[in-house]
């Protein structure tokens, strides 16, 4: 008997358009998918187009021109608690500390100082920056900001957890760990993750099921579960067998 | 000796900081060659002492036998962000090297001509980089630095932060450029993957201060399969050697 | 290591050479031109410190320089309030640039000494016209800044803000505002500059006491050691001002390297 999943976020014929003076510019085409409850789901296209668009539609920070979201079952459009997000370039404020930037969400809920400083601390072990509190983002590494992210994202206990691309500007050995550690950090807490990236290996090794999009405009190709037990092994012959698979598949955008 | 390339005991320091701690390597004529390392260890600072942009605290560089001369020598390079001349041409801007060097003007067009077809980039010679997408604009830096035959093509992780797709398009449209031209070429990236695909040899760099932990010879055939065993198992080795990084 | 450290120490000489310098040729121009229209600073001094025996307009040196900090000051706090103010609310909100904005904009070009005669008349010559000329004169500069600094924002992290649930008054107060900040600072210092020079301008017509006032004084009876002493307090002051924003400006934006 096949575990019945909750669906978590459906998206239905979801579309965006920038109007220009003169000319219409699609960006997001008729994309529906649905994300279950505690998976890791991962979105993969080709580079620069549309993904962060339907992100942004997702988490609300933009307008949709049509189709449906639907979050927790509610018609969704505005950002709300349920989802935080994590982001690819530089989003941490850098007049803030660690602790500062990581508490940002739980102080705009009003939460009391001494509290929000505790879950904020939890958080700050777990993705390995105990120490680092009171640094400011310049003095952090790439990997080590985008770990104050995670921490802060994770810190207003959404169900879920969007991430952009948060490793795509760090080298190529500190991606590796980094995806590592987002697994392990996923095991201990478990969140809806909705994950997007360009890299092939990178969706092969953290996701449950990748949706792949198609170039611009973005709409979905195809979709893939991904069976193999985690951690995966980057050179186990199945992983790659299921890497060129999906490569055959995914769009040359020039 | 067919060595294009001779590096000698490279040391540079900045004050009371090590970057660099006595590099030697050769690099053969027409030979592509990679450097890994991670980030931060000096690979910049080595790059800017193979272009004599600055002076090492001590070491030499040979091209040719003889010491590495701005003036003498002809050295190109391609970074991470692209860096065609906003008010050239495609076409213009693969001439570049060629019309500076005073080239006469039938050579020039041949080259360019050719360079055009490898890339693919015939019906876009008369466009300009404002209308070009990224991926494109570097592919005309790259076919600006192999049309100046170099005496040493650099080239500092051009596909930084391409997608897979793109970046194998790319890689196999550098190889080809490449072994039409028969420049040498030193490859610089943190990308494993990418370094087995594309070189002959892989040097691997230390942390600062930094010094080659190792060489390896990629003796694969090409075009190079990424899921076959042998390409895996020298993924695997470099990989297992920079564990420490 | 050696070679840089040498190198350092030229650079913190160097400017005590320049200053000795400069003394040095005062002191030789004086002398040069017979000590009266160009005292040497030893007369300078001699005469400052006179003060302290025979006030002028009742109060000694220190007397004179308190008011017209006193002057100063209350204005560069109206203007900086203000100004701050308006330039967050012109800043964020186009409604508010289009039509208080535009309205500001018409008084801006003109120079603060033009208002002197219309303040006069209007207010005659107690404070009040010296303290909102003042506020004329150094208003501006750290309104647009401000305005300029709050339209600076990122807006990734006016999304971050959106996206952690933070009201607009919230995002206004933890995001905004501390991005504006460095350009509020700039727009503080010239402020303070303008407004400095604004007062001695001021007290040079009609005041009774004040730096600016000794140094008329002083031009009218030819003593220009008075002249001459006062103005290099009136630089001292506004060197003072300086140094003293730009160390809070260290101690307020501790990530600014």
């Amino acid at each position: 008997m096949e575990q019945i999943k909750t669906k978590k976020v459906k998206v239905r014929n979801l579309s965006k358009i920038f109007f220009q003076k003169s000319s219409s510019f699609e960006v997001v085409k008729d994309v529906s998918f649905d994300v279950y409850d505690g998976e890791f789901l991962v979105l993969l296209g080709p580079g620069r187009c549309g993904k962060t668009v339907l992100l942004n539609m997702l988490i609300g920070t933009e307008t949709r021109t049509s189709g449906e979201i639907h979050i927790n079952g509610a018609e969704s459009g505005k950002p709300s608690p349920a989802m935080s997000m994590v982001f690819q370039k530089k989003a941490l404020l850098p007049f803030k500390t660690v602790m500062e930037n990581v508490e940002l969400g739980l102080k705009f809920q009003k939460i009391e100082k001494e509290p929000r400083r505790k879950i904020c601390q939890k958080y700050i072990d777990l993705v390995g920056l105990h120490g680092f509190e009171n640094s400011y983002p310049h003095e952090l590494s790439g990997g080590m900001q985008q770990r104050a992210g995670i921490a802060r994202a994770y810190a207003v206990s959404p169900d879920i957890l969007i991430m952009d691309e948060p490793f795509g500007a760090l080298d190529a050995q500190t991606r590796y760990q980094m995806e590592e550690e987002l697994l392990q950090i996923w095991e201990k807490e478990r969140k809806t993750i909705i994950f997007v990236t360009n890299n092939i290996e990178e969706a092969v090794y953290l996701a449950d099921r990748i949706i792949l999009l198609s170039s611009c405009p973005a709409h979905v190709k195809a979709v893939f579960p991904i069976e193999l037990p985690k951690p995966r092994d980057l050179f186990d012959p199945e992983f790659l067998r299921i890497r060129e698979q999906i490569e055959t598949q995914t769009d040359l955008s020039l | 000796m067919d060595e294009k390339v001779k590096v000698e005991h490279l040391t540079k320091k900045y004050g009371d900081l090590l970057v660099l701690d006595d590099i030697s390597f050769s690099i053969k004529k027409g030979e592509f060659l990679c450097i890994v390392g991670p980030t931060g260890c000096g690979k910049t600072t080595f790059l800017n002492l193979l272009t004599k942009i600055i002076e090492p605290t001590s070491g030499n560089i040979y091209i040719d036998g003889i010491p590495a001369d701005p003036k003498v020598h002809n050295i190109s390079s391609v970074f991470q962000e692209p860096s065609a001349f906003p008010w050239l041409t495609a076409e213009e801007n693969i001439e570049y090297g060629l019309r500076i060097k005073k080239y006469d003007n039938k050579y020039i067009k041949e080259q360019s001509s050719k360079i055009l077809a490898l890339l693919g980039l015939e019906d876009y010679k008369n466009v300009y980089p404002r209308d070009m997408s990224v991926s494109m604009e570097q592919r005309v830096v790259i076919g600006r630095a192999f049309a100046m035959n170099p005496d040493l093509l650099l080239m500092d992780e051009p596909y930084g932060q391409m997608d897979i797709k793109m970046r194998y398009y790319l890689e196999d449209e550098v190889i080809r450029l490449w072994k039409v031209t028969g420049s040498t070429v030193l490859f610089v990236t943190h990308n494993l993957e990418e370094a087995v695909y594309l070189a002959e040899r892989v040097l691997v760099l230390t942390n600062k201060p930094a010094t080659i932990k190792t060489e390896i010879d990629v003796g694969l055939e090409r075009p190079r399969k990424v899921s076959s065993p042998d390409f895996v198992e020298i993924r695997k080795q470099l990989t297992d050697m920079i564990k420490w990084w | 290591m050696e070679q840089f450290k040498k190198k350092n120490l030229i650079y913190q000489i160097l400017p005590l050479v320049s200053v000795s310098a400069l003394i040095l040729s005062w002191i030789a121009f004086s002398l040069a031109t017979g000590g009266i229209i160009f005292p040497g600073p030893a007369s300078v001094v001699r005469r400052i410190l006179k003060t302290f025996e025979t006030p002028i307009a009742g109060m000694t040196i220190i007397g004179h320089t308190l008011i017209s900090l006193k002057r100063v000051l209350t204005g560069l706090f109206i203007s900086c309030v203000s100004g701050i103010s308006i330039g967050i609310l012109v800043g964020s909100n186009r409604y508010l640039k289009a039509t208080l904005g535009s309205f500001l904009e018409i008084f801006r070009p003109i120079p603060p000494i033009a208002w002197i005669p219309i303040m006069i008349m209007w207010f005659g010559i107690g404070e009040l016209p010296k303290i909102l000329l003042i506020v004329l004169g150094s208003f501006f500069p750290v309104m647009l800044n401000t305005a300029s600094g709050i339209s600076l924002v990122n807006k990734i992290n006016l999304d971050v803000g959106q996206i952690f649930g933070g009201s607009k008054i919230s995002i206004l107060k933890e995001i905004v505002l501390p991005t504006a900040l460095p350009s509020i600072f700039s727009g503080i210092r010239t402020s303070v500059s303008c407004g400095w020079t604004v007062v001695l301008a001021a007290e040079m017509m009609g005041a009774q006491q004040g730096l600016g006032l000794l140094v008329m004084k002083g031009w009218g009876i030819n003593d220009m050691a008075l002249v001459l002493g006062a103005v290099i307090i009136i630089a001292f002051i506004g060197a003072m001002f300086s140094y003293l924003l730009k160390r809070a400006e260290r101690l307020l934006m501790p990530w600014n390297r």
